[in-house]
């Protein structure tokens, strides 16, 4: 076991870059499984559907349905891949850590930090599209002293957003390896901990789904569309 | 632990091809799909209930019709029992006027018959007045004037209606 948080590093030194080499040898994982059960969905597409299709549908129209009710039906026809791929690329993160010897990439600040930062940048940039000098005005609402109270908020948006699923995630990680480290011949509580972890994988990938398309749905709501 | 590094810029650009990738390979086919799908199921509906509603007015019509035919039917038979009752009171009546024709036929027959019979008894009666005349005169007149003579007698006992020889 090494040493928990420690993480080798791939310096690139010409242009001064370090990658954290696990993380991407997992994400890249994680990729290839996310493609693969696309592919094993979509090779055959049915008009009645069987197998990894109907995971994939269920995947898709319960996520169409979350976002319809936050966004309206055009909002989610632009941003509905993105936010399925979100949905699909998280789930398999969080849950391939559970394996042993792997770990998932949700588990490195850089890959979270990564998707917030994503996610916050579209928001603002579908925000100021949509709404254009109106969205910049609705920060200084009701009066212009809240601009410091809307500026806080929306910093902390990406940063609760990575911090929470990076959380979760590692300590659960850790978590499974203490257990296994203190009780060794005693792996109830370990099982147990697995399972929950199953949980808490499904449910921080659906938490930073859902709140990535609360915060599209506010800023790219207009005020005659919130009427 | 907690080190931000190149890998953050690594992460967007590995998670936006997997988006690109995604919504190429498998969302835009799994949404389609799911429309085609959609279309159907509504076109089958749609369908059902088309067929539906022709299937109740095909039933109304073949409801109309059948009680039309049964009208018509009835009245078929209605006509039949008319028309059969008409011939049999027909053959009755024909059959009354024969027996009527054969009756009176048959005593035009009888009364002929009578009346040839009543001639030749009067040229019986006749020939035998003569005979016994000419036996009583004992003189032979003429047979010419003697039947003359005897049929005026006989035809004036008739008229006077002498004896009970009705004809």
């Amino acid at each position: 076991m090494h040493e928990i948080g420690v993480r080798e590093v791939m310096q690139v030194e010409s242009l001064g870059l370090n990658f954290n080499i696990e993380t991407l040898e997992m994400t890249w994982l994680v990729m290839a499984i996310v493609i693969l059960i696309a592919w094993l969905a979509t090779r055959n597409l049915k008009m009645v559907p069987t197998g990894w299709q109907n995971v994939l549908e269920i995947a898709i129209t319960g996520l169409h349905g979350q976002m319809d009710g936050m966004m309206g039906k055009k909002n989610r026809q632009l941003l509905a891949p993105f936010i399925v791929s979100l949905f699909l690329f998280l789930l398999v993160s969080n849950l391939i850590g559970l394996v042993p010897t792997l770990a998932s990439p949700t588990n490195d600040l850089n890959t979270t930090l990564g998707l917030a930062l994503l996610v916050i940048v579209m928001v603002h940039a579908l925000g100021l599209q949509r709404r254009g000098l109106e969205y910049i005005g609705h920060f200084f609402k009701p009066t212009p002293v809240f601009v410091v109270i809307n500026v806080i908020e929306e910093i902390a948006k990406p940063i609760t957003l990575a911090f929470r699923l990076f959380g979760n995630i590692l300590a659960g990680e850790i978590l499974i390896i203490i257990l296994l480290e203190i009780a060794k011949w005693w792996i109830i509580p370990s099982v147990c901990w697995l399972a929950f972890s199953i949980f808490i994988g499904c449910i921080q990938a659906f938490v930073f789904t859902m709140l990535s398309t609360a915060y599209f749905s506010i800023s790219m709501k207009t005020p005659e569309e919130e009427e | 632990m907690i080190t931000i590094n190149s890998t953050l810029i690594a992460q967007i650009l590995n998670f936006l091809i997997l988006v690109f990738i995604l919504k190429k390979l498998a969302y835009k086919p799994v949404v389609r799909m799911l429309k085609a799908r959609q279309d159907r199921i509504q076109e089958s509906l749609d369908k059902a209930d088309a067929e539906a509603a022709e299937a109740d007015k095909t039933l109304a019509e073949y409801k109309e019709q059948l009680a039309s035919a049964r009208i018509k039917a009835q009245e078929i038979i209605d006509n039949a029992n008319k028309r059969a009752q008409q011939e049999r009171e027909d053959s009755i009546q024909q059959t009354k006027h024969e027996i009527e024709r054969m009756r009176t036929a048959a005593k035009a027959e009888i009364a002929r018959d009578r009346e040839r019979a009543q001639e030749q008894i009067k040229s019986e009666i006749v020939t035998l007045s003569l005979l016994a005349a000419s036996k009583v005169i004992g003189a032979q007149i003429d047979e010419k004037s003697n039947e003359k003579i005897v049929t005026d007698f006989v035809e004036k006992l008739d008229k006077d209606k002498i004896g009970d020889l009705t004809c």
